[in-house]
């Protein structure tokens, strides 16, 4: 399985893959790096600047003087106006890892699984002394390797740099990792099945986009009381099953990257038995297959 | 212990709908003994491949058992042993071919500390050591084969199935793919081979069978299967019409042109040397004159097409 692992991580960074992916996180880390100035007084923030503008944060304007008056708002419940902007810096980045970054990820390697079975690749594969499971695990994990490498170094660049430029300690920003890649892994799950079922990628793509649009859709509030039986109850039905990658999205991953406690990790749950399903249909699939 | 035995192994593809099975393969029972080269071949859709991906694991059977030296084709560590070379096989474009063997020796399990030797000295036998640094998508088709055939021995198998393993290779290519299969056999590898080039399949195969709609329909030694009654071409002056009469049919005319020199060409069917010789002393006393004769044996392509053409199968 090591072999098909490698050769995973070797395909990907052949298809110029990691690459790309690795520039558009060091671009995002970068600048953040660069664009964010901070003027820290005594563990206080005096100052900020972005993108060399004066950066403000709420109170009053005195129309008189223009100047800022009375007290700033702090966000996402922080205690200081400075541990709020560093709260906000990383809900943005994770949310940004969140939703463009699974996407991103998906059309980078969704095409993995459907090459691993074209005629002539898996014929040579399978020849070998491997079960099923390892030949499609092997490749599996190969694609989960990667985009956990890339999560923690950008995920993990960001909190190091928010970390160092304002001494503001975040740890449970680091959990939006796992979150973000289980994510990941849960919507790749409808790519690996279509992709076994089908051995088109193109399908296993469209597959996935149809079950985020999905998901969204399903998010829209009492969407169910709007509508009559029998379609409430699918909608109900569907609401139980489909993973609920918005509620994740808004419920999990920002409370996470701010230090607030999760509310309910019921979203994230029920999309990660769906996920588990769909690996072992796959599985399932990929052993009774003739090639 | 054979290198592969089967017993009533079978595969029948679903149609649409549950409607009009496929039978790519009837029940087959097959052996195959340790260092043979064994042929195996048919017509297109005769279920040769089909065989050959059972024994693989890359199709399931529907019904029998196989063996791989004992162990059943349904596990995994039967193919340990195994090398394979596919009909169209793919590498990965991107991997240099030192790459490639290093790749398929991991998945057979060759261990680290053997792997490069054991690629130096494939490359080194199939004539790729200069290319070994390239990029396997910059490789002719030829070389491709090469390479394929090197990763079939990289973990020493003692079985190497081979799907058209001379395809689109030059004849010196071809030649020399002969030689490595005449050498594996003599260091007792057991080769199973399928190819449409019955020349090749005649000249190297110790055994053969031919598959036709999913049957067995013939099996043997080369020898055995393109063996005719004892047959004898002659080539002559031409014999009288009365005198081919009274012969019994002993002696026919063959049929094609007509030969420049005004020489005829006969098929003589006799039990023995000795009815060959007094069939020739009559017909030297009648005036005819012997310019050559020589023992006839059927072809391997003969063999084929009169077999295949007697279950009824369409050769066009």
């Amino acid at each position: 399985m090591t072999g098909l692992l490698l050769l995973t991580l070797r395909e990907l960074r052949a298809k110029k893959i990691v690459l790309g992916l690795f520039v558009v996180a060091t671009l995002v880390w970068v600048l953040l790096a660069s664009a964010l100035q901070l003027d820290v007084v005594d563990g206080s923030l005096a100052g900020a600047r972005l993108f060399g503008q004066e950066a403000e944060f709420g109170g009053v304007v005195d129309p008189e003087t223009g100047e800022v008056v009375g007290e700033p708002e702090v966000p996402f419940g922080a205690e200081t106006v400075l541990e709020g902007l560093v709260f906000a810096a990383e809900a943005f980045v994770a949310g940004a890892a969140y939703w463009v970054g699974i996407l991103l990820a998906l059309f980078a390697t969704g095409g993995l699984i459907a090459s691993l079975l074209e005629r002539g690749q898996v014929d040579l594969l399978l020849s070998k002394p491997l079960s099923r499971a390892q030949v499609l695990g092997g490749r599996l994990l190969g694609v989960g390797a990667m985009m956990l490498a890339l999560l923690v170094y950008l995920l993990g660049a960001v909190w190091l740099v928010m970390t160092l430029k304002t001494g503001v300690w975040n740890p449970r920003f680091l959990l939006a990792i796992g979150v973000v890649f289980a994510m990941f892994a849960v919507v790749y799950g409808v790519v690996a099945l279509v992709s076994v079922w089908t051995e088109s990628a193109a399908l296993g793509f469209i597959a996935t986009l149809a079950l985020l649009f999905t998901s969204l859709v399903l998010a829209i509030p009492n969407l169910a009381l709007q509508v009559k039986a029998p379609w409430r109850q699918l909608i109900q039905g569907l609401h139980a099953v489909v993973p609920q990658f918005p509620g994740v999205g808004v419920r999990i991953v920002p409370q996470l990257a701010t230090g607030q406690p999760v509310a309910t990790w019921v979203p994230l749950l029920t999309s990660l038995a769906f996920g588990l399903a769909l690996y072992a249909a796959a599985f399932a699939l990929f052993r009774r297959k003739d090639f | 212990m054979p290198a592969i035995e089967t017993r009533g192994l079978a595969k029948t593809y679903a149609g649409a709908l549950g409607k009009n099975p496929v039978h790519a393969l009837r029940p087959l029972d097959l052996t195959v003994e340790e260092g043979a080269i064994f042929g195996l071949l048919g017509p297109n859709g005769a279920g040769k491949t089909t065989l050959v991906k059972l024994l693989l694991g890359l199709a399931h059977p529907t019904e029998g058992e196989g063996a791989l030296f004992g162990r059943s084709i349904r596990e995994p560590e039967a193919r340990r042993v195994v090398g394979f070379l596919p009909e169209n096989h793919r590498f990965p474009a991107f991997l240099t071919a030192r790459e490639t063997l290093h790749l398929y020796a991991r998945l057979a399990g060759v261990p680290d500390a053997e792997r490069t030797s054991r690629a130096d000295a494939l490359l080194a036998r199939v004539r790729l050591t200069d290319a070994a640094d390239r990029r396997v998508r910059t490789f002719s088709k030829g070389m491709m084969q090469r390479l394929g055939l090197a990763q079939a021995l990289m973990a020493r198998p003692r079985l190497v199935f081979l799907d058209e393993p001379t395809d689109g290779v030059d004849p010196v290519g071809r030649r020399e793919i002969r030689d490595l299969m005449l050498e594996l056999r003599a260091e007792g590898t057991t080769l199973f081979l399928n190819s449409h080039l019955l020349s090749e399949i005649e000249r190297v195969c110790t055994r053969v069978a031919i598959l036709d709609r999913g049957r067995l329909v013939r099996e043997g030694t080369v020898e055995a299967l393109t063996a005719t009654e004892r047959l004898w071409r002659l080539r002559s002056t031409p014999v009288p019409d009365a005198l081919l009469a009274g012969l019994d049919g002993a002696i026919t005319a063959e049929p094609g042109p007509e030969d420049p020199s005004g020489l005829a060409r006969y098929r003589l069917a006799v039990p023995d040397r000795p009815a060959l010789n007094a069939l020739l002393d009559r017909l030297r006393a009648a005036g005819v004159e012997v310019e050559a004769v020589e023992p006839m044996r059927q072809s391997l392509e003969d063999l084929f097409v009169e077999v295949v053409r007697a279950e009824g199968e369409p050769t066009l």
